[in-house]
């Protein structure tokens, strides 16, 4: 998308004018830093805290990193199943129906138990956060790949449940297996803090953010962490965009714009 | 007797909510060598339903099949298809199409792209090897598929009504582009169209059915030499001789309901 130069950056217009006015009500309407600290201090905090930053942001992505492979792994094959045969669907769907309104975090006391304080159990509770959205949106790709697709497949030499997925239906469901996998990483980094609530490490945004700035009452600090939660979770997305739809799914660009 | 193919008394019911509806009934239809057949009818007669059978894509209810003396069980790639709606693999270029049939087959990078390159070259799409779909004309669409369609050499061209849906000066250079090719590769082609116009400029013979349930009304031979010009004292004979079957048809179905 090429937006003349103007366009471009306006959304900076917005984006100053809310910290302006965060500034300003906490120096001069709050002036209370334990309710809201002023946009300079939160600021200054992660310049304070720099040494820390980094590797709690690194201890986050390793826990996030964990679920979302784990949770990428067994959601597509088991869409790929459940997408293309139907009594696969039948078979499972009732039990992916019960186990899905399950929060996340109700699955805490059983990742301490079955795994224990480790990074896999803080990966286990991102993995249940990121499953069941890349599950559903890719099975829903592969169940919908157009019949005419599939009857060319089929005349151009495509013979067999093998050469389908392949080659017609796994490139159509493409574009559904990347919006699960954003919805999934969406919600897996909202699944971070609390899984690093329960203290699976020494390390952690959300491990540093609760257990330690939250209970010393540094309104600023948490704060700033925040910041860093959505900026992470920012980056991590507009990277995931670039390459995913930018060079994978340039096709789609006539289709959604 | 030499036959490229055979319909030996053809019959699809189809079963539908109110029971079952007759699609064909007992058509047959035998088929020389490098013949241009086009089969005309009046929407719902059941086109379709014969050229998919021929492709393998459904089964007759009752009666057979014969291409090359052997009967035809499910689909392959030496029936060339191109189907009544666009049917590119959105997720593919202009190119990758057109090769799709010879990744199949797995022939190797560069022959593959060696031969797709002479197809499109062929339906004269040269330079617009690295489309999507999206940036392609229906017009363009059609020859793609046509040319995907030839790739993998079948010796039988199965199209259903594929200029339905461009405008008639695009049509005319279709038609023509079409009868080129037939003229160079010697294929039998199978050509569903309910355009007189269309029938009478490409063919060697018309079949002409009627609807509900659809049988074949009768074969007419157009031994016009070619190049043929559409409006000549002969073709507008012919023309005039297929509109009277046509209406004739379409009267007695009026009776009958
Ligand atoms: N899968 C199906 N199930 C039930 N009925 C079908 C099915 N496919 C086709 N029919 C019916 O069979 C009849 C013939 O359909 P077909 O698509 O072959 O017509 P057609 O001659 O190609 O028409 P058109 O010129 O509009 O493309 C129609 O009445 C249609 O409703
Ligand atoms: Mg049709």
């Amino acid at each position: 998308m090429r937006l003349p130069a103007k366009e471009k950056w306006l959304w900076l217009v917005p984006l100053i004018a809310v910290l302006l006015l965060w500034e300003f009500i906490a120096g001069y309407v709050i002036r209370d830093p334990l309710t809201l600290p002023r946009f300079s201090t939160v600021i200054f905090s992660i310049y304070i805290l720099r040494e820390l930053v980094i590797p709690d942001i690194l201890t986050s992505l390793l826990h996030f990193g964990i679920g979302l492979a784990l949770a990428f792994a067994v959601a597509l094959p088991l869409a790929i199943g459940m997408g293309w045969f139907r009594n696969v669907f039948k078979a499972i769907d009732p039990i992916i129906e019960i186990l899905r309104p399950i929060p996340p975090l109700a699955w805490i006391p059983v990742a301490i138990l079955w795994i224990g304080l480790t990074h896999s159990a803080a990966g286990f509770i991102i993995f249940i956060g990121a499953f069941f959205p890349i599950l559903i949106d890719s099975y829903t790709g592969f169940r919908d790949v157009p019949k005419i697709l599939l009857e060319t497949g089929k005349v151009l030499g495509c013979i067999g449940n093998k050469k389908l997925i392949k080659y017609v239906a796994f490139p159509y469901a493409l574009p559904s297996i990347a919006t699960g996998t954003r919805v999934g990483m969406g919600v897996g980094w909202m699944c971070v803090v609390a899984a690093e609530m329960f203290g699976v490490g020494n390390y952690g945004l959300g491990f540093r953010l609760f257990q330690k700035f939250y209970f010393l009452h540094q309104m600023d600090y948490v704060i700033a962490y925040m910041l860093i939660l959505g900026l992470v979770a920012l980056c991590v997305d507009r990277v995931f965009r670039y390459f995913v739809e930018e060079k994978l799914l340039k096709w789609k660009k006539g289709i959604v714009k | 007797m030499n036959h490229k193919l055979e319909l030996r008394n053809l019959s699809k019911t189809f079963s539908i909510e109110e029971g079952e509806m007759m699609a064909l009934e007992d058509v047959s239809i035998e088929v020389k060598p490098a013949e241009f057949l086009c089969i005309i009818g009046p929407s719902g007669c059941g086109k379709t339903t014969l050229l998919r059978m021929v492709a393998g894509l459904d089964h007759p209810s009752s009666g057979g099949i014969i291409l090359d003396g052997k009967e035809v069980k499910g689909p392959s790639p030496d029936r060339g298809m191109v189907f009544q709606e666009f049917s590119l693999f959105p997720w593919l270029t202009v190119l990758k199409n057109v090769e799709f049939g010879l990744e199949i087959k797995r022939v190797g990078d560069k022959a593959r792209r060696e031969i797709a390159e002479r197809y499109i070259e062929l339906v004269g799409l040269r330079g617009f090897e690295n489309c999507y779909q999206y940036e392609l004309s229906g017009g363009m669409k059609q020859r793609v598929a046509i040319a995907r369609a030839l790739v993998t050499e079948p010796s039988i061209l199965l199209m259903d009504e594929p200029f339905g849906s461009v405008d008639a000066q695009t049509r005319n250079i279709l038609q023509e582009e079409l009868l080129r090719i037939w003229k160079r590769t010697k294929k039998t082609i199978l050509f569903v169209t309910h355009s007189v116009d269309e029938a009478v400029y490409l063919s060697d013979r018309v079949a002409v059915m009627s609807a509900r349930p659809g049988c074949l009304v009768k074969c007419l031979d157009i031994d016009i030499p070619r190049p043929r010009k559409r409006t000549s004292v002969e073709v507008n004979e012919f023309r005039g001789e297929l509109l009277m079957l046509i209406s004739l048809e379409r009267s007695k179905v009026c009776i009958s309901v």
